[in-house]
């Protein structure tokens, strides 16, 4: 691996970024933190990020849902891998009632809950990854 | 009489053309005669009740036996008005009946205020009490790796404990969320067919941590079950999970936990086996209920109660039944049986009479 891959995460808690930002940076990873969706969302725009780690809950609702939608009507975040970490899973089954618990918010996405394992978010993060360079290739 | 005091009033001549009425107009009250032609006075008063049972029903008895009034009352009218009656007993009546519809509305509008306040109550303060203890178990994982060279076993030992214990409180915060307001019938929208096998292994795979800690061994039958089910994988190795998680929770260490399944008359039958503490013949027929109090585990362990009330709910919701035996210092089996989708076509499971001291509920 010659550059660092670049991670941005968006989530509104402190604590929880610093242990999971240590995690990704123990293993190579360049990490961005934006504490709410208006930064996150400059900061999407602002520079070009490998993969999103993207928090549900934040501020008043699940205003990670609106930074999703918000990304998907963008061509080229809609293509980006993102990673959802929410802490309560069924959360998500409410605010899509009737749909499987992942209910896909974006094209490329993958959801795991609050805490996270270690060894197994590392797995993800790089499979992602991985999928979205490898489609990026082939389409070139 | 009415439209005098402001009343707006409609008015029907028989039962069926006044039920048409109250559907339209969705009134306030309803004045009936008990003796109309077509419809009998009491089928109008049921039928109202049953559209609407807020509706307030007046009686008008023209015989005015105490009879025909005793039984109007039962079948939910309010109150009843002896034919003939003045001006002014018709208002206090009309009025009074009114208010009591007002006071129903407001007691209902109340109630269901209460109940949604519950329901973001539950849901904001699971979040709130489970995001700080994520946090912390973030970084708890990640500090016992990144520390992994200088810790010594003993403090490694204890950063494990802390890890358990945060697990957990959030397994119950979990649960209790769950009981507590998911509409569990929605998963019914999701239902396809399931090899009871596959939800038996990730149950295991589920409490195996906590097994390997009070050194209890999950064990299955050698070759696996072929049956399959109609329903929802995730909530279906939940409510298999729960159980063998209790039966783990009050089992001694080193000894076994058994699950089984197996075929039986169009149902598939999962048994979980354990020889631990057991259950009274007193708190048996409450164990799969809502209100009863968590016994703590033979490690001490706490829970919420809930567990069993859950499976119990889901596996219900599958079309299928659970109930429990059990004896005091032998051991529990609880069963789970499932309406069968497809008979295995490869060699039955055999059961095995002498598992555990089952006793049906």
């Amino acid at each position: 691996m010659d550059e660092p891959r670049q991670l941005l995460i968006i989530d509104d808690d402190p604590d929880f970024v610093d242990g999971l930002r240590s995690i990704l940076e123990s293993a190579g990873y360049s990490v961005d933190v934006a504490y709410n969706p208006k930064a996150g969302f400059d900061a999407l725009r602002a520079k070009r990020y490998d993969l999103l780690l993207l928090d549900i809950l934040m501020g008043r609702g699940a205003e990670g849902v609106m930074v999703a939608r918000k990304m998907r009507k963008d061509p080229e975040l809609s293509k980006m891998p993102v990673l959802i970490i929410t802490s309560l899973r069924e959360q998500i089954a409410f605010l899509f009632p009737g749909q499987p618990v992942h209910p896909h918010l974006l094209p490329v996405d993958e959801l795991m809950e609050k805490p996270v394992e270690p060894k197994i978010l590392l797995e993800r993060v790089g499979n992602l990854i991985e999928a979205a360079e490898k489609k990026k290739a082939e389409s070139k | 009489m009415l439209e005098r005091s402001g009343y707006e009033v409609a008015t029907s001549r028989d039962g069926a053309q006044g039920l048409r009425r109250v559907e339209e107009l969705a009134p306030d009250l309803v004045l009936v005669d008990l003796k109309m032609p077509g419809i009998s006075g009491f089928d109008v008063i049921e039928r109202v009740r049953a559209l609407d049972p807020s509706i307030v029903t007046v009686v008008i008895t023209g015989y005015a036996t105490l009879d025909s009034a005793v039984e109007a009352m039962q079948k939910g009218a309010y109150d009843f008005i002896p034919k003939p009656f003045t001006p002014d007993e018709l208002r206090r009546i009309a009025r009074r009946g009114i208010e009591k519809r007002k006071l129903v509305l407001e007691a209902e509008a109340l109630r269901r205020e209460k109940e949604m306040l519950k329901g973001q109550f539950a849901s904001i303060l699971s979040h709130e009490l489970k995001a700080p203890l994520d946090a912390v178990q973030q970084n708890l994982m990640w500090i016992t790796e990144e520390l992994a060279g200088a810790l010594t076993e003993v403090q490694r030992t204890r950063l494990e404990r802390m890890k358990s214990r945060i697990s957990e409180m959030l397994g119950l915060i979990r649960t209790w969320r769950r009981a507590i307001f998911t509409d569990l019938s929605t998963i019914k929208g999701g239902f396809g067919p399931i090899r009871i096998s596959t939800v038996i292994h990730k149950a295991i795979e589920n409490v195996q941590v906590y097994a390997t800690r009070k050194d209890v061994d999950v064990v299955t039958a050698p070759s696996d079950p072929q049956g399959e089910v109609v329903g929802d994988e995730g909530t279906l190795v939940e409510a298999l999970a729960n159980i063998i998680g209790n039966a783990v929770k009050y089992s001694h260490a080193g000894s076994q936990v058994l699950v089984e399944a197996e075929e039986e008359a169009g149902s598939l039958l999962v048994r979980v086996s354990d020889s631990g503490v057991g259950i009274s013949e007193e708190e048996l027929p409450l164990i799969f209920g809502d209100s009863k109090p968590s016994r703590d585990g033979t490690g001490g362990e706490k829970g919420s109660g809930l567990g069993l009330a859950l499976t119990r709910r889901i596996v219900e919701i599958h079309g299928g039944t659970v109930f429990a035996g059990s004896k005091v210092g032998k051991g529990t089996t609880i069963t789970i049986t499932l309406p069968l989708l497809k008979t295995s076509t490869a060699g039955l499971q055999g059961s095995d009479g002498s598992q555990g001291t089952t006793s049906s509920t």
